[in-house]
């Protein structure tokens, strides 16, 4: 009898057979307090599967404070890579008493042998681990459902209605005016549909001018459906009549349309009808209505397991649009034409998935005319505010005079950071190699990037200042599991996050890369092979999980299903076993890592 | 005294037979946990269900080798009994049959030494089972958990009186309850817990 839990990964890619061999063939052993299960160099003989306890997992060459490799706890399995491996590359040691299962060698690798799966997940890299546990959220598919049972009315939207003696230059106007693809024509109580293309065609193919009326182009067999239909019913009927719209009709009379795009966006979560209801916004209001609907979104995209790498651009490009609108509508064009307002930190690296601070900057040409421009930013940064963007701790903002200033000025300030070269002003400077220009004239901040790396990029000495910053907190490796008080938890923000968006931030500067967000930049440091390509895969996707986490964190906070204060703080009990082992390994990627940067920078000492 | 009176009675009358093997004394640093499933708690009356035995190798509970048989549904097994261990009568119509099952029963235990959650009853029903049968009781050596948890208990806290359940017990040796009811389930949780009081989990509580 024995009481093992093989619902988890890997278990769960052998089939009942093999979970019953698993069943049969595991021990059961208690190890004291400091034993020693596995000792570096030993052959690996068994894997074991912690049923109660906690095990450390060391390095015995490495000086004491960084010889914790990781940490194993219930439900974890170790030493299946000591036996593919032949020899145990560490020290397992128990830390507190555990009751292990243990599965025999030969059996391990008779299931290897039977079940190619299985084996494949213990050779796997962490990407692929990831995907793993991506699927396992497509599979709890919730949002199928969601999309089947959602009608028509939640997706129309109001008829574009004019009358038979409109003109097509009129239709035209009205069409852009109100970015449809559509509208209706109204002649003796019937209601006719003229699309985009109708209107092309009339012009291009039949000769039609931009005079002739728009109701002789109509097509007046609409095909109808109701608002409270199904909206997949709506999707068969353009299906079966090949078209792209539907107009909904209730006693006779249109009351709305549905587009094919609008229910594809719907089913893709809504997120072009986010991005369409900030275009057609023209008041701050609609502004902050549409800009409201931004968690709800990444909530849906994250649940449909979209990758979190495309959640994050799709985010950043809203969240630029977001403020860029306020520029437009808070700015006069003439102003606008002679600034660049940049967004920096996450925001400028495009890594913030719910709104975060405002982290923002202005740089103005230096033939600028502008008399009340400190007032301008102030109310820009309080207008922000009331879009859902808190302001931010550091005063890093706008309506902060030390964030704006004229170019000349601007580039005098940089030159002053890299030659003082303190904490502030490096972190300053790392503030600003994240800007990324939103509104107005980017060439002001070309400009600025140039002089940044013309005067950075060959200074060894800045470079290792900024790379020993992400080497200032140690991988959290120590805290799995040990954890006294069950509230503390790990920072990946401090740990994870930190680390890798500022090394990278560092070797893009040395490499003088443009891209902003940590992402794109590992990808350039792959092209220019500063980084293996798998390595620096890897250290996208532990970034990727680290922010998935946080956003989980503040996902729940959100639901106000959890109060925790700190979203950056993963307590690591409430994780599943496969996620506690994607950090473990992510969490290791980081250390490396940073000993690569150790090495690179010479911060050894 | 009366156990190794007959015992060395049984032994004279085994002589050179087919389980002579069992009555010499063992040599080894093996244990074997065994419980049982019956329909009844009268020693009597009560008949077998289900056996099952693990063997300890040092601090190693040897799962994956253990012995679980069940038996074919004795006349005795009624709904009271069910209610407890879950066995009914069509879960047990491919049981061994008694004889059979106490055959294998023997040759996998040997003459190791036996361990059991108040053990006596597990004896004196296999006993009684058993002495028709083979014309002998068991004559291994034994060790009931209960007891020495008891003992233990008395000496490390001998100002509790010690909660004595199957459940308080494990719950105080931090051993986890697998298949509570299940022969087999009841064998390995005792054999932890053995293991456990040698480990001196009293003492660093």
């Amino acid at each position: 009898m024995v009481d093992i839990d093989l619902s988890q990964p890997p278990f769960t890619l052998l089939d009942d057979r093999g979970r019953e061999r698993v069943v049969r063939g595991v021990d059961l052993l208690y190890f004291r307090r400091d034993e020693i299960i596995l000792e570096a160099g030993q052959p690996g003989e068994f894997v074991y599967i912690i049923h109660k306890g906690e095990v450390a997992e060391l390095d015995p060459h490495a000086p004491s404070e960084q010889a914790r490799i990781a940490h194993y706890t219930a439900g974890d399995l170790f030493g299946a890579i000591s036996i593919l491996k032949g020899t145990s590359r560490y020290r397992f040691k128990v830390e507190q008493e555990s009751l292990c299962y243990l599965m025999p060698k030969a059996l391990f690798e008779r299931l290897c042998d039977d079940y190619p799966t299985f084996a494949e997940f213990f050779r796997r890299g962490l990407a692929q681990k990831t995907r793993l546990l991506a699927e396992r959220r497509i599979a709890s598919g919730v949002n199928m459902a969601g999309f089947m049972l959602a009608r028509v009315s939640e997706c129309m939207r109001a008829p574009l209605i004019v009358d038979a003696a409109t003109t097509i230059a009129a239709a035209v106007a009205r069409l852009n005016e109100s970015h449809a693809d559509s509208l209706l024509v109204g002649k003796d109580g019937r209601f006719g549909v003229v699309t985009k293309t109708d209107l092309l065609d009339a012009l291009v193919t039949a000769g039609a001018t931009q005079a002739s009326p728009v109701v002789a182009i109509a097509h007046f067999e609409l095909i109808a459906t109701g608002s409270d239909q199904y909206l997949f019913e709506a999707l068969v009927q353009m299906t079966r009549h090949r078209v792209a719209r539907v107009v909904v009709v209730e006693e006779g009379r249109p009351v709305g349309v549905v587009e094919l795009t609008d229910v594809l966006s719907h089913f893709s979560s809504r997120s072009y009808m986010v991005g369409l209801e900030l275009e057609q916004a023209d008041d701050l209001e609609a502004l902050a209505r549409a800009s409201a609907r931004l968690p709800g979104l990444v909530q849906t995209l994250m649940a449909q397991g979209v990758k979190l790498r495309f959640v994050m651009d799709l985010l950043a490009a809203l969240n630029g649009r977001i403020v860029d609108k306020a520029y437009q509508f808070l700015i006069e064009p003439r102003y606008r034409a002679q600034s660049c307002l940049l967004v920096m930190g996450s925001e400028g690296r495009g890594e913030q998935i719910l709104k975060t601070d405002q982290d923002n900057a202005l740089i103005v040409a230096d033939d600028s005319d502008w008399p009340d421009r400190a007032l301008a930013m102030q109310r820009f940064t309080e207008t922000l505010y009331t879009l859902g963007y808190p302001p931010c701790p550091g005063n890093i903002m706008v309506s902060n005079p030390a964030w704006v200033d004229s170019e000349s000025g601007w580039l005098r300030t940089v030159s002053r950071w890299v030659e003082r070269r303190d904490g502030a002003s490096l972190m300053n400077l790392a503030i600003m190699l994240d800007a990324r220009g939103v509104a107005g004239d980017t060439r002001l901040l070309d400009r600025l990037r140039e002089h940044l790396f013309a005067s950075c990029s060959r200074d060894e000495l800045l470079l290792s200042y900024l790379a020993r910053a992400a080497l200032h907190f140690a991988a959290p490796l120590t805290l799995f599991g040990t954890l006294k008080k069950p509230r503390h938890g790990i920072d990946i923000k401090k740990g994870g996050i930190f680390p890798i968006v500022q090394g990278v931030r560092t070797l893009a500067l040395e490499c003088r890369i443009t891209a902003t967000s940590t992402l794109a930049r590992l990808e350039a440091l792959a092209g220019k092979g500063r980084l293996e390509a798998d390595f620096a895969a890897d250290l996208g996707e532990a970034l990727a999980l680290f922010i998935e986490l946080r956003l989980k964190q503040q996902l729940t906070q959100l639901d106000g299903r959890q109060n925790s204060e700190e979203p950056n703080l993963v307590v690591v009990q409430n994780l599943s076993s496969l996620e506690r082992d994607l950090l473990r390994q992510a969490l290791h990627i980081v250390k490396d890592f940073q000993q690569r940067l150790t090495h690179r920078f010479h911060l050894e000492y | 005294m009366i156990r190794s009176l007959r015992r060395a009675a049984d032994r004279r009358r085994q002589g050179h037979g087919r389980y002579d093997w069992l009555f010499s004394p063992y040599l080894g640093d093996e244990l074997v946990a065994i419980d049982c499933e019956t329909t009844g708690l009268d020693t009597r009356t009560a008949e077998l269900v289900s056996i099952a035995a693990v063997r300890l190798e040092g601090e190693r509970v040897m799962t994956s080798g253990s012995l679980d048989l069940r038996l074919r549904p004795p006349a005795s097994l009624r709904g009271d009994s069910i209610k407890i261990h879950r066995l009914r009568g069509v879960d047990l119509n491919d049981g061994d049959e008694l004889g059979d099952a106490l055959e294998k029963f023997l040759d996998f235990i040997g003459n190791r030494p036996l361990l059991g959650w108040c053990i006596d009853y597990d004896l004196a029903v296999i006993d009684r089972q058993l002495r028709p049968l083979f014309d002998f009781g068991l004559p291994n050596p034994c060790v009931d958990v209960a007891r020495l948890y008891r003992r233990e208990m008395h000496r490390m806290r001998p100002q509790l009186e010690p909660a004595m359940s199957f459940e308080r017990v494990a719950e105080t040796l931090e051993v986890p309850v697998m298949g509570r009811h299940t022969a087999l389930g009841d064998a390995v949780t005792t054999a932890l817990m053995y293991i456990r009081l040698k480990q001196g989990a009293l003492a660093a509580g």
